[in-house]
């Protein structure tokens, strides 16, 4: 449960690169093909994370390949890659799609195709491809989610395979959002580097 | 887990006192706040134990598909689709065809929903099961459930069912008549109703608690009020009427017909070579009927339903959630949660509590800033017998109007100690400090949310003030430990105290009643208002009083090595 007294998180400022929006991008994560991934604000990448905007669907123009929302957090170390297949013989990425206030713990692999909002995942978790995870849901750490797994709202997951535990709090949403807002205040830069 | 903070809710008991913390008991009568409701109607905290709860939509969780309350019955709880779980592992099947294997990226990934060629079959892109293993194949991708419908339909289990359904039918329909007739007769108006409703939620938490040991019932039994109350009345209806009922097969023969038993079971165990063919418990705990011992016979089960559920007060029966009708949507209609009413309140240590640096040159330059803020793994993680400990509550004000809040700690019961010590556990194991007037917590306000606009800067120095040098104050400065902290929006942070004892052991965990007066008009509450009895004060002053249960975590006895640390 979130605190108003929790404590601070320290950051040296000379790690963290701070977008217009308030995006926090540690310097030490890896963001390939930046130009097809969009952070909706106040969004923080955490260091050794990985995210592959560089797998893009085939074909000319310009495309999104992950689009984050606003108040996310990638942990430390996540990889964030977008799902594949061979459809009617033709191979392809597909873009993913993440929205509002969803922290994803560190170590954890994401090949989602789309996570709703106020969502929360674990460390160390498999989270499959094109996965569906949908509003107000959560995975617990450790939890090894397969490929075409369709979580609906108000769920927790655990296990592997994930299965599901329980039914969430009819106040999930507002727990959630509570908890990410005071994360990113608390994600504070420390000086004199 | 840190030092928590706990909601009482009464229903478990005739007196509104919580019992005593280190009671067993006591974790039944608390709850977090934000799995409690509120009832306008009552002025009453509700929990998940007592509200009556209706089913308002049946759906599917994995293809989502909402299905109506008429069709739940007659496909018995589980998706009519395409959605299976695989026998093996429980997840959920795909349905793949029999199209030559991809060589694509040289990873072997079965083609998906695919327009390929027939037959289909199931398949777990988990553990790698699939149905043409056990010799279920379709001709077609889509319609699956209906495709296996003749196997459901004429499998022992679901024969025998259908068996018993008829069987009780006609009693289950004369005594749900006579039974509500009764009920009506006896307790006339509206004490009837909600008596009738309290009683029918406490035999539906005890029904499905008992249906938990029967295998393939308590989980695909939505709660509903119907089926709690033929529960109720099974109990009190007279039993001899019913003629007595006949299996469909005999018991000593089911064995031959391959479900199961004794002699076959033996035969297969001797022939053992190795355990992974035996079905766990978990694999078969989902069937209704005791079938085989092996994996190989295992089938694949539809996928049972999920439910969004409305709830409503126990004693009023005003609606207290009410989810809207499309099955994925996170929206309510009406949702009246406690937290929207009491103020939320949460515990810190601040000895414990020490600021997170995420990588080793933050870490370095908050040792040159603050080196005792710096977790240096000498500071042990409790609490430790026969020290004093200062500890911080927060309390935030959800409403939009100010409130008085007046905090009592419910006395520590002396009979705490743990059994066979002597003379010195007499005493209690710790003593609380708290503030005892009331203090103010100003209003809730949109802008305290710091919301989402760009333009609203949050001021570093504002929160920097809460985390290192507000340590700095409690570590030389000798401020105030006892009484109100800090006032910030709307919320109040207050500052208590705990000396344990000696010998103490065991959790400090204590009750605390929470007392807030509020006024609706006016927005300038004066010094004082909670000491004014109640009967003199304007009608437009309301006064709320809850229950909350305290721990502050593990008292780390003297004896351990780890007490050099005292000086
Ligand atoms: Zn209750
Ligand atoms: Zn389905
Ligand atoms: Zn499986
Ligand atoms: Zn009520």
């Amino acid at each position: 449960m979130s605190s108003t007294m929790d404590p601070p998180i320290y950051y040296s400022r000379s790690e963290y690169i701070e977008t217009d929006t308030g995006n926090k991008v540690s310097r030490r994560a890896t963001i390939a093909g930046p130009q097809n991934i969009v952070l909706g604000g106040k969004t923080i990448i955490s260091s050794g994370a990985i995210i592959r905007g560089d797998l893009r669907r085939t074909g000319p123009g310009h495309t999104v390949v992950i689009q984050l929302g606003r108040y996310c957090l990638i942990g430390e170390g996540c990889i964030m890659r977008p799902p594949y297949k061979t459809f009617r013989g033709a191979f392809n990425y597909y873009p993913m799609k993440i929205g509002d206030h969803v922290h994803i713990g560190a170590g954890s692999v994401i090949e989602a195709a789309t996570i709703g909002n106020h969502v929360e995942i674990g460390k160390n978790c498999i989270i499959g491809k094109f996965t569906i995870i949908k509003d107000c849901a959560k995975i617990a750490d450790n939890t090894v989610i397969p490929p075409n797994t369709v979580i609906p709202t108000f769920s927790r997951f655990a296990g592997s395979p994930g299965h599901f535990i329980e039914d969430l709090p009819e106040s999930t949403q507002e727990m959630v959002e509570a908890q990410t807002k005071q994360y990113y205040t608390r994600f504070q830069p420390l000086d004199r580097q | 887990m840190g030092p928590s903070v706990q909601y009482h809710c009464p229903c478990l008991s005739t007196s509104p006192v919580p019992p005593p913390p280190h009671l067993p008991s006591s974790l039944h009568h608390f709850h977090p706040l934000h799995n409690l409701f509120f009832c306008e109607e009552c002025d009453a905290v509700r929990c998940n134990r007592c509200v009556a709860v209706e089913v308002s939509t049946y759906y599917c969780p994995n293809c989502l598909f909402e299905v109506p309350s008429a069709s739940v019955r007659a496909e018995k709880n589980r998706c009519a689709r395409n959605c299976f779980s695989c026998p093996n592992c429980r997840n959920t099947l795909s349905v793949v065809s029999s199209d030559p294997p991809e060589t694509g990226d040289g990873r072997s990934t079965a083609p998906l929903n695919s327009s390929g060629e027939p037959p289909f079959f199931l398949y777990c892109n988990h553990c790698r099961w699939d149905s043409a293993e056990i010799g279920i194949t379709f001709e077609k991708p889509t319609g699956l459930a209906a495709q296996l419908q003749k196997y459901e339909d004429s499998a022992p289990d679901s024969l025998e069912f259908d068996r018993l359904k008829d069987h009780f039918e006609p009693f289950l329909r004369a005594s749900s008549l006579s039974s509500s007739m009764a009920v009506h007769a006896a307790l006339p108006g509206s004490a009837a109703h909600s008596h009738h409703l309290h009683s029918t939620s406490i035999t539906a938490a005890a029904s499905a608690a008992l249906a938990r040991d029967i295998p393939g019932v308590a989980k695909y039994n939505p709660l509903s009020r119907s089926a709690s109350g033929r529960a109720h009345r099974d109990r009190t209806a007279n039993k001899d009427e019913m003629p007595e009922y006949k299996g469909r097969v005999e018991i000593a023969s089911v064995g031959l017909l391959g479900g199961g038993g004794g002699d076959v079971e033996v035969d297969f165990m001797r022939r053992l070579r190795d355990v992974q063919s035996v079905a766990s418990v978990e694999q078969r705990w989902g069937n209704s009927w005791a079938g085989t011992l092996q994996v190989k016979d295992l089938k694949p089960l539809r996928i049972p339903l999920h439910s969004k559920r409305s709830k409503r007060c126990p004693a009023c029966t005003h609606i207290l959630i009410k989810p809207e009708q499309k099955a994925q949507s996170v929206r309510y209609k009406i949702k009246l949660v406690a937290a929207n009413y009491l103020p939320a309140i949460t515990v810190a240590l601040p000895h414990l509590q020490k600021p997170i640096a995420t990588s080793d040159a933050a870490k370095r330059t908050l040792m040159k800033i603050s080196p005792q803020s710096i977790d240096d793994g000498t500071t042990p993680p409790g609490l430790i017998a026969g020290k004093t400990y200062p500890f911080h509550l927060a309390l935030t004000n959800p409403l939009y109007d100010p409130i008085q809040v007046r905090l009592s700690v419910q006395r520590v019961h002396v009979t705490a100690a743990t059994p066979g010590v002597g003379e010195k556990a007499r005493r209690p194991p710790f003593a609380i400090s708290l503030p005892t007037s009331p203090f103010p917590i100003a209003a809730f306000a949109e802008a305290w949310e710091y919301e989402d606009d760009e333009d609203m800067m949050v001021d570093d120095d504002d929160f920097g003030a809460g985390g290192v040098k507000g340590r700095d104050k409690d570590g030389r400065g000798k401020a105030k430990t006892v009484g109100v902290l800090e006032r910030r929006a709307n919320v109040t942070l207050i500052g208590g105290e705990v000396i344990i004892g000696k010998e103490a052991r065991g959790n400090v965990k204590f009750n605390m009643l929470v007392t807030y007066t509020y006024r609706s008009d006016d927005s300038t509450p004066s010094e004082g208002d909670g000491d004014v009895p109640k009967s003199s004060k304007p009608p437009e002053v309301k006064s709320f009083a809850f229950y909350t249960v305290v721990d502050l975590g593990p008292i780390i006895p003297r004896e351990e090595p780890r007490m050099e640390t005292d000086a």
